[in-house]
This record gives C-alpha cells, structure tokens and sequence, in this order.
C-alpha cells in the first residue's frame, strides 16, 4: 500500500487517508482479515498529525470498513469489499458529473461531450486482470 | 487539564518596535501548535519569552505550570527545544556533546540521543563543524529530543533545509505528538503546518489575530469568486465575516468566515455569476497577510475587532 497526502487539493487530509484505504480495499491491495498500519506508524510514515489519522480510522469503523480486533489493531471487515466498491463507484460518478456540469457550461452540446467521452474511453489501455489501475485519491 | 505553554496578555518592547502587543495563547495537553506569521510578526520573541531567555514588559508567561520570568532555567531542562540557528560546540564530536548535554539532564540521556543518532544516520566521530546544516540541525533535534521532553518547541526548525532531512523532521515531530506530548512549532513553511498542525495561532505586526483548530478554521473559511458584469456594478456584501477582498477589475476574491450560502445567491442574483471554495491554510494565511499590509486603515481595525471576538478554543 503506497498511501501519500496532498495538502493543495482542497480535500481534508483525513478523507484523503480514508479514501485511500477505501482505494486499496476495493484493489485487493488490502484483503479482509489484514490490518491497517498503527495510528503512529500511519502518521509517522504520511508525516501528518496523529489525531488526523485516528479521525480517518474513526469514520472507517462507523462505515463498517475497519473492525478492532482486541490488542493488535484495526482489520479490514469482510463487508469492506462490497462497501468500498459502491464507494470508488459514487466518487467515479461524483466527479464525472463535475467535469459534465463543466462542460455544459462552457455549452458543449450532448453530442460533443459524448463524442469527447467515446474518444477518451477508447484511448485508454484495454484493462487486463493485471493491469488493473493502481490506488489514487485524485 | 493545565495548559503546557500559557502566555497571558503579554506585551513585549523593544526601543523601536513593539514585538508583542497583548498576546494571549493557551496550549492543552497533547497538542500540536503552529505559530504562524511573516518575518518579524513576533514568533521568535513569543518563543524566547517562554524558555525565560526574555522578559515580558507586561502580562504573564508560563509553561508547564512553570513562570518563564523566573524558572527560566527549570523550563528549559523540561522542555526540548530546537532554535532557528542552533549554536553547537563545534569542535566537539557528535557523539561528545551528547555526552556534554548528558551532564544536565536525568540518566538515559546519552543512551537516547545515540539512539536518534543513529535512526538519523548521523557519524557519531564526526566533528560538529565538519557537518553540513542539515546533519547540524539533526544533531540539534536529537539533543532536544533525547531526554523526552512533555513538551518540543522548534523555532523554524526546517528552514533552508533539504526536502528528505524536513521530511525526516516531520517525523519526528509526529512520534513527539503520537506518544501525547505537545509540539509548538514556528513555520514558513504552511503546507507542513497543515499536515502536522492540531491548532494555529496566527501573529501579524506582534498581534495575534487567530487562535483555532486548523480543522475548525479551514471549515469555517470560504474563498468567493464573483464576476460583475462591469467596472461600475458595485460589488455585492458579503453574508459572513470579510477577512480580505481584492478586486481584480470586475471580479472580485473574497476571503469570508461562517459564510451564509444561501444569502449568498441572493445577494448575488443581482450581481453576477460566482463560485466558492474551501481554501487552503496558505490562501488563508495570505489573505490575512496581504490585507494588513495593504493601506486601507479599515481592514486593519477590522482584524483586531476580530481578536477580541475570537475566544481561545483549544482542541478537545
């Protein structure tokens, strides 16, 4: 898991780390049953406050991502993968209804933008069981 | 829960300038604090007024309980403390003025700071002026760290240093606050702050005109956008508290607290299209910088009504 904190982007650090625990779960970078790193070794390795990342963990256990397991940590339920799927696929929406809100403002017509789309969608790489895209909280 | 660093109304002069003008500042237990403001803004003189190697021409300074007038001596045998040039014995080896600074402080001393030795990768035979600054300054941290201090003050602790020995120092600031102690920390360097930063206090001309939680700041603090549609259409007033305004021909950036978004699109039904944002720390902070140092006397008596509307709340 490569996790990494951007402080320009506008997004709370404490969404950021979550979404991207949600990102590795939904990529099988992080399986059920697996822990999540310490609160210190998370905070000392994103070199952010400690009280961020226990936020970030606090609102993946009230979204039933993350469960204590008594004296050794945070794991990952068995509920996680079906959660953090719906999840990447709500922000995947959010954010393609962002770049269309924009392009309706700048009165692209339907055809354009889905011109624009089908262009894009056939320029990227065929997706592959392997080359299945890495975690991103962009 | 007794506040670890606790300035009370404190004033500072000097025979030109006023470095300090009724500054009162409380940090709980466990915290991180970013002590915020441009060159001269007074962070320096709050920082030596607390370890007692200045004095207070009014109000009252303390930390960890302990009057910085007069314990000067106790507070910095408790605290770890990291100045903006530390001053080392240069001719001794790194790991003789650990066993220098060991003298002065409790057994284990010396074993621990070998240990941040050697975690930072530092040459313990090496005299100190053969270091570069970078290895200098983790000397200096590891002196300050190594008799675990409840509480690490650090004056601008990563200016002028490479990007991998500032990320190290980070770190370590982190594991400070991981194991509940609190961290007071003087900064350039905003995006850092808004990583490692629980709380900010904010300081312009020796007046501290923010005092929050960083979450709680930048939750309250909009950044808004309306284009007129023309030079003469007067800018609409903003429903929320103005921190800053700069017209830019007909557009015009507002920097406002607890905005009211509702009101917001009424008041700009008339005037134009706009857009609004949550800004970053540095947007805040140089909005507020920009608008005291702009002319406009207004702006300035605004700021300070702002100081006294604004209660010290510290994190939970």
């Amino acid at each position: 898991m490569l996790f990494h904190v951007d402080t320009d982007n506008g997004i709370p650090i404490y969404e950021q780390i979550a979404r991207q625990v949600k990102f590795a779960v939904a990529n099988s970078a992080l399986q059920v049953g697996e822990h999540v790193p310490s609160v210190r070794e998370m905070a000392t390795r994103l070199a952010v406050n400690p009280n961020t990342v226990a936020r970030a963990y606090r609102e993946l256990q009230a979204e039933g991502v993350l469960v204590p397991i008594r004296g050794t940590g945070l794991a990952v339920t068995p509920e996680a993968p079906r959660i953090c799927n719906d999840d990447r696929l709500e922000l995947i929406r959010q954010r393609l209804r962002s770049v269309l809100a924009e392009a309706r403002r700048s009165e692209l017509g339907d055809d354009e933008i889905r011109q624009l789309f089908d262009l894009e969608l056939s320029s990227l790489p065929a997706i592959t069981a392997e080359s299945a895209p890495a975690t991103s909280s962009k | 829960m007794r506040p670890v660093v606790h300035l009370d109304n404190v004033t500072k002069r000097y025979p030109n300038v006023t470095a300090l003008e009724n500054v009162s500042l409380e940090i709980p237990p466990g915290v991180v604090c970013a002590l915020l403001g441009a060159n001269g803004a007074g962070k320096t003189t709050a920082i030596r007024i607390l370890l007692g190697l200045e004095q207070v021409d009014s109000g009252t300074a303390s930390v960890l309980g302990i009057d910085s007038s007069t314990g000067g001596l106790e507070i910095r045998s408790r605290v770890g403390y990291v100045a903006e040039r530390p001053t080392l014995y240069d001719w001794m080896t790194v790991e003789e003025i650990g066993w220098f600074a060991a003298g002065f402080y409790p057994l284990g001393y010396a074993e621990t700071y070998n240990r941040y030795i050697r975690r930072f990768g530092l040459d313990a035979r090496k005299r100190i002026r053969e270091l570069s600054k970078g290895m200098r300054a983790k000397v200096a941290l590891s002196l300050s760290l190594a008799h675990s201090p409840d509480l690490l003050i650090l004056d601008e602790p990563t200016s002028g240093l490479d990007a991998l020995v500032r990320r190290e120092f980070l770190e370590s600031m982190v594991d400070v606050a991981a194991e509940g102690r609190s961290v007071l920390l003087s900064s350039h360097q905003v995006a850092e702050v808004e990583r490692v930063a629980d709380m900010v206090a904010i300081l312009l001309g020796g007046k501290l005109v923010c005092v929050e939680r960083l979450e709680d700041l930048k939750r309250t603090t909009r950044e808004v956008v309306v284009t007129l549609p023309d030079a003469t259409t007067p800018p609409p007033s903003m429903p929320g508290q103005v921190l800053a305004h700069v017209p830019f021909a007909h557009e015009h950036v507002w920097m406002v607290r607890d905005l009211d978004e509702a009101r917001l699109a009424e008041v700009c039904r008339n005037a134009g299209p706009y857009t609004v944002r949550s800004p970053g720390l540095e947007d805040i902070l140089l909005a507020l910088l920009r608008e005291y140092r702009s002319p406009a006397g207004a702006a300035r008596s605004r700021l300070d009504e702002r100081v006294e509307s604004t209660p010290v709340t510290p994190p939970q």
